[in-house]
C-alpha cells in the first residue's frame, strides 16, 4: 500500500471512528493548517456515510478550500476541472462553485483585480495566499498599481507604482543616478521583490554591465511572474544557450532591442564555434543566415565577414565552393558580386598564394573597369595595377614555375599565344599602370623592373620619366649613376650638373658627386692621365665623405698608385707611411692597398709579416666596411681569411660586427656564424646586430632546420632592434625575413605556409632563442652556389581548391 | 578597428566630409577627457584623411579579424523599446 492510500486508509479510519461533529471539527482543522486534500478526503467520507445537509456542506467548504489552494499554487487548469466535477456533484450549489471557475480563469489569463481586491479585507492567511498568487501571476506591475480595490495608500499599491514607472523608464531610457533607489523599501518577503530584481537587471543590462545584470536575474524565484524575461535577457546578454523564438512576442523583443543584430550575432557565434571544430556544414548554414542580415550593415561590415571567414576557411582546409555559393547566394547584390574576386584575391594574397591572387586581382579589374568602378586612367587603376606587379616575387624562377614554362621567351610567346594571360607580364602591368597615371611611382617601378633585366629599357623609362616630371631628382640621379656605369663619366657629370641646379644640398645628389669623382679618377689613373687623376683626387679630398670612416686611406692608395705610375715611387712610399699611420693598422692598410692594386691589374710587394690576431680581425672588419661603402671589391689573401676564421677573440664588439658583416660581403657565412656567436655571448647593446648577423648567416644554410632557425634570429632581432630603436637594423632584418619567406619551399603537406612565418616571438621565446644561439658552437653546412633551375609547382590540394574558387566564379559569372 | 566605422563616415566620403566628421567625433571624445577616445579617433582619421589612403582602405582591405571577433563585427546594439515589448513577453503563455 502506498504512502497516499495508508494516509486516506488513516483519515477514513478516523471518521468512522469519529462522530460527525468531530470530524466536522477535524476537517475545519486541517483546511485553516493548508491540508486541504486530507481535509477533503475526510469531508467526502463523512458526506458518503451520512449523507446529510451538514455533511454536504462540509464536502462543499472542503472543495473550495482545495481549488483555493490549487490556484494558490498556480495549479488553474486542476483547479477548473475540480471546479467543473464540483458542478456536475452539486448541481445545487453551480453557480457558488462558477465563481470559483470564473476566478481561477481570470488568474490564469492574468487577471487579478478580483484577487487582489480581496487583499483589503483578507485575514492574514488568505492574504498571505494571494500574494504568493500575486508574486507568481502578476505580469503587469500596473495592473496592480491601478487596482481600484486597494486604497491608493495601500504600501503594495504604492510600491506597485513605483516598480511601474522605474519599469516603464528602465526600458525607455537610461536611468538617472539614484533612481534605483526608490525600489529599496520593497522587501524580500514582497510579491513585487521579483520586479525590483527584474528591474535592477535591466538597468544593469542597458549600462554594459552584464554581470550585475546575470547577478539579479540568478536572484528572481524561478516561479515568479518576471522570471519570464530571464530567458531572454539571458540571451541578450549572450548566454549561448538556444532561445526559443518560436514564441512572437519574444521574436519580436529580441528584434526591436538588438535592431535585429541578435539574430546575426547568435548565428556569428554558431559560425565561430563550428569554424572551430571544422564543422563545414553548419558553418555554411550559419554563413547562409548571415549574409542577407548583414545587408542592412555598412558594406564595410560584409567584407571584412567574407574576408575572415574566407581565411579561416582557407586555414581548416574546409571546401571554399558552398562557402562561395553562400556568400554570392543573393544575385540581386551586383557589387557584391563584383567585390568577391577581389576579397578572395586579398585572401589569398595573404596566404602567400600570389599567382593565384594576380589572377583574381585582373578579374576584378577588368570586372570595375568594365563596370565603370574604376575609372579608365587615373591613380586608382594605376595603384590596383601597380600592386599587381608587387605580388610578383624577386626570384624570376618563381615566376616562371607558377606559369609553367621555362624562360622569359616562352611566357612572352605563350601570353602571345593566348595561354597565359596578359596579366603574367610584370613589364606589361607596370607599363599598363604608368599609362593610367604616368606619376613617379609607375616611373619608379617601371625602372627598378627593367635595371636587372634590360639596362637600357631602364635608362628609356628613367628618361621619360625626367620628361614627364623634369623637376624630379630621381630619375637624374638614376641616369647619372647608369651613364657611371657604362663609363660615360662626362654624361653623368652633366646629368649631375642638372641634378645640383635643382638641389645642391641633396644628400644623394652629394654623394653622387663624390663617387663620380672617385670614379673619374680611377679611369684616369687607368687611362694614365695621372695629373688630371691627381686634380681629381684633391678635389676628392675636399668633399665631406673623404673624412668619414677610412675613406681617407683608400683615396690615398689610389694617389699612391698614380703616384708610382707616374715615376715618383718615394713620394709613394712616403704617402703609404702616413696612412699607415693615420691607420693605426698595417694589415689594414696592406687590404685596401691590396684591393686597389688588383683593381688596377697591379702586383705589390709583399711587405708586411704576419699580423696579430686582433690586428687581423680589425683590418678584415674595416676594410669590408670601406669597400662595401664604396662599392669597391675587396681582395683578402688566404692566409689572412685561415688566420681571421681561426680565432675571432680579442676584440671589441663593433670590431667583431665588423667582422660579421665582412664575412657576409666575402661569401664566409661561416665567418658571420662564428663572429656572430662571440657577439651574443658577450650580451651587450649590439644583441641584436648579432642575431641579426647570425639569422643572415643561416638563412643561406643546407638544412632546413637551419633555415628555421635564422627565421626565428631574424624574427627576434628585428624586435629587439625596435626596442634600441636601431631602425637599420630593424629594416635589414624585415628585409632578410622578406627574402627568407620568400625562397622558402613551398611544403606540400600544409596548404598555407605564410600564415605561420610571421609570428613574433615573445620576450620568453627570444631569451631562450638567444640562450640556444650561444650555447650552439657547432658551424652548419651552409649552400653552395646556386644550382641549375628545377621547376617547382605548387601544392597539387592549393591547386584543386583554387580551381574549384575560379571554376566557381566563371559560373557565377 | 575599422576608422570609417570610427568616423561615422561613408567609404566613399570627400576630404571635406572626412574633416567635418573628425572634428566632430574629436568634441566628443577631447583628449583631455577621453584619451583612448581621442587615440581611436585620431588613428581613424590618419587612416583615412585623404584619397589615397581612402583607397588603399577600399581596395586593398578590409584586413580579415581573428574568428572570436566577427561577434564584435555587429555592434551589440541595446536598444530602448518602452515597456510593451517586454510586457508582450511577460504576458505570454508560458507553456
Amino acid at each position: 500500500m502506498s504512502k497516499r492510500d495508508k494516509r486516506r486508509a488513516h483519515h477514513r479510519g478516523a471518521a468512522l471512528l469519529a462522530g460527525p461533529d468531530e470530524t466536522t471539527a477535524r476537517v475545519r482543522a486541517l483546511i485553516a493548517s493548508g491540508k486541504t486534500r486530507e481535509a477533503l478526503e475526510l469531508a467526502k467520507q463523512l458526506f458518503k456515510e451520512t449523507r446529510s445537509a451538514e455533511a454536504e456542506a462540509l464536502v462543499l467548504v472542503a472543495y473550495e478550500a482545495r481549488v483555493g489552494a490549487l490556484l494558490a499554487a498556480g495549479q488553474h487548469q486542476e483547479a477548473s476541472a475540480l471546479a467543473a466535477v464540483i458542478g456536475e456533484r452539486f448541481p445545487a450549489h453551480r453557480a457558488r462553485i462558477a465563481t470559483l471557475v470564473n476566478r481561477s480563469r481570470a488568474i490564469a489569463s492574468g487577471d487579478l483585480r478580483e484577487l487582489i481586491a480581496e487583499l483589503a479585507t483578507a485575514a492574514a492567511p488568505r492574504r498571505q495566499e494571494i500574494e504568493s498568487v500575486l508574486t507568481r501571476e502578476l505580469r503587469d506591475p500596473r495592473m496592480l498599481a491601478d487596482a481600484e480595490g486597494l486604497a491608493a495608500d495601500h504600501p503594495l499599491r504604492s510600491a506597485a507604482r513605483a516598480v511601474a514607472e522605474l519599469f516603464t523608464a528602465v526600458t525607455s531610457g537610461p536611468l538617472p543616478d539614484g533612481a534605483l533607489a526608490a525600489l529599496d523599501r520593497i522587501s524580500r518577503r514582497s510579491p513585487l521583490s521579483p520586479w525590483k530584481l527584474l528591474i535592477r537587471a535591466l538597468d544593469a543590462y542597458y549600462h554594459r554591465d552584464d554581470g550585475a545584470a546575470i547577478a539579479n536575474l540568478d536572484a528572481i524565484p524561478a516561479d515568479s511572474g518576471p522570471a519570464r524575461l530571464m530567458p531572454v535577457l539571458r540571451h541578450l546578454i549572450g548566454d549561448p544557450a538556444p532561445l526559443d523564438q518560436r514564441s512572437v512576442p519574444i521574436a519580436m523583443l529580441v528584434k526591436d532591442v538588438t535592431a535585429g543584430r541578435g539574430v546575426v550575432r547568435g548565428h556569428m557565434r554558431r559560425l565561430v564555434r563550428a569554424l572551430a571544430a571544422g564543422d563545414q556544414a553548419t558553418a555554411v548554414s550559419a554563413v547562409e543566415r548571415i549574409v542577407p542580415l548583414l545587408a542592412l550593415e555598412r558594406s564595410s561590415v560584409k567584407r571584412t565577414f567574407a574576408v575572415t571567414v574566407l581565411e579561416q576557411w582557407m586555414r581548416a582546409g574546409l571546401n571554399p565552393t558552398p562557402l562561395m555559393q553562400a556568400l554570392l547566394r543573393d544575385r540581386r547584390d551586383v557589387e557584391w558580386q563584383r567585390d568577391a574576386p577581389r576579397l578572395l584575391a586579398l585572401t589569398f594574397e595573404r596566404a602567400g598564394f600570389w599567382d593565384e591572387a594576380l589572377l583574381l586581382w585582373d578579374a576584378y579589374l577588368t570586372t570595375a573597369l568594365r563596370a565603370g568602378v574604376l575609372p579608365p586612367t587615373g591613380p586608382a587603376p594605376s595603384r590596383v595595377l601597380l600592386h599587381m606587379a608587387g605580388l610578383f616575387p624577386s626570384d624570376r624562377d618563381q615566376v616562371l614555375d607558377a606559369f609553367d614554362v621555362d624562360s622569359d621567351d616562352e611566357l612572352e610567346e605563350a601570353i602571345a599565344a593566348g595561354e597565359r594571360p596578359e596579366c603574367a607580364d610584370r613589364g606589361r602591368l607596370l607599363a599598363r599602370a604608368r599609362d593610367a597615371d604616368p606619376g613617379p611611382r609607375a616611373y619608379r617601378a617601371l625602372v627598378a623592373h627593367w635595371e636587372p633585366r634590360d639596362a637600357r629599357r631602364a635608362e628609356a623609362e628613367a628618361e621619360a620619366w625626367r620628361r614627364a616630371h623634369p623637376h624630379d631628382l630621381e630619375p637624374l640621379l638614376y641616369l647619372a649613376r647608369a651613364a657611371e656605369r657604362r663609363g660615360a663619366h662626362r654624361s653623368a657629370l652633366d646629368l649631375l650638373d642638372d641634378a645640383e641646379a635643382i638641389n645642391r644640398v641633396h644628400p644623394e645628389v652629394r654623394q653622387s658627386r663624390f663617387r663620380l669623382l672617385l670614379a673619374s679618377a680611377e679611369r684616369r689613373i687607368r687611362e694614365g692621365r695621372f695629373a688630371l687623376a691627381l686634380a681629381d683626387l684633391d678635389r676628392l679630398d675636399k668633399e665631406t665623405a673623404a673624412t668619414t670612416g677610412d675613406t681617407f686611406a683608400y683615396l690615398g692608395a689610389l694617389r699612391g698608385v698614380a703616384m708610382r705610375r707616374n715615376g715618383d715611387g718615394a713620394a709613394a712610399l712616403a704617402l703609404q707611411e702616413e696612412l699607415a699611420a693615420r691607420l693605426g693598422n698595417r694589415t689594414l692598410l696592406a687590404l685596401i692597398l691590396e684591393s686597389v692594386a688588383a683593381a688596377f691589374g697591379l702586383e705589390l710587394p709583399k711587405a708586411n709579416g704576419p699580423a696579430s690576431q686582433v690586428e687581423a680581425i680589425v683590418a678584415l672588419g674595416r676594410a669590408s666596411e670601406l669597400l662595401r661603402a664604396l662599392e669597391r671589391p675587396i681582395t683578402v689573401p688566404q692566409a689572412l681569411l685561415a688566420q681571421v676564421e681561426r680565432d675571432q677573440g680579442g676584440v671589441s664588439p663593433a670590431d667583431l660586427h665588423a667582422l660579421c658583416e665582412a664575412g657576409l660581403a666575402i661569401g664566409r657565412p661561416e665567418l658571420t656564424y662564428r663572429a656572430s656567436g662571440r657577439g651574443l655571448a658577450a650580451d651587450g647593446p649590439l644583441l641584436h646586430r648579432f642575431l641579426l648577423a647570425r639569422g643572415r648567416a643561416l638563412a643561406g644554410a643546407a638544412a632546413q632546420r637551419d633555415r628555421d632557425r635564422a627565421q626565428r634570429c631574424l624574427l627576434a632581432a628585428r624586435d629587439l632592434a625596435g626596442r634600441a630603436r636601431d631602425m637599420d637594423a630593424v629594416s635589414a632584418a624585415s628585409a632578410a625575413l622578406e627574402t627568407a619567406a620568400r625562397s622558402r619551399e613551398l611544403d606540400s603537406l600544409r596548404m598555407y605556409p605564410r600564415f605561420e612565418a610571421a609570428t613574433p616571438l615573445t620576450q620568453e621565446e627570444i631569451a631562450s632563442l638567444v640562450a640556444t644561439e650561444r650555447a650552439d658552437d657547432r658551424v652548419p653546412r651552409f649552400a653552395s652556389a646556386k644550382s641549375g633551375r628545377k621547376r617547382q609547382r605548387s601544392s597539387r590540394r592549393q591547386r584543386d581548391l583554387f580551381d574549384d574558387f575560379v571554376a566557381f566564379l566563371e559560373k557565377s559569372s | 578597428v575599422n576608422p570609417f566605422a570610427v568616423l561615422g563616415i561613408e567609404e566613399t566620403a570627400g576630404d571635406d566630409a572626412v574633416r567635418v566628421a573628425y572634428l566632430a567625433a574629436v568634441r566628443r571624445s577631447p583628449p583631455d577627457r577621453d584619451p583612448d577616445g581621442f587615440r581611436r579617433v585620431r588613428e581613424a582619421y590618419e587612416a583615412v584623411r585623404d584619397e589615397e589612403r581612402r583607397f588603399a582602405l577600399r581596395v586593398f582591405g578590409p584586413a580579415p579579424l581573428d574568428p572570436e571577433a566577427l561577434l564584435d563585427l555587429v555592434a551589440d546594439e541595446r536598444r530602448h523599446v518602452g515597456p510593451a515589448s517586454w510586457l508582450a513577453v511577460l504576458r505570454g503563455d508560458r507553456r
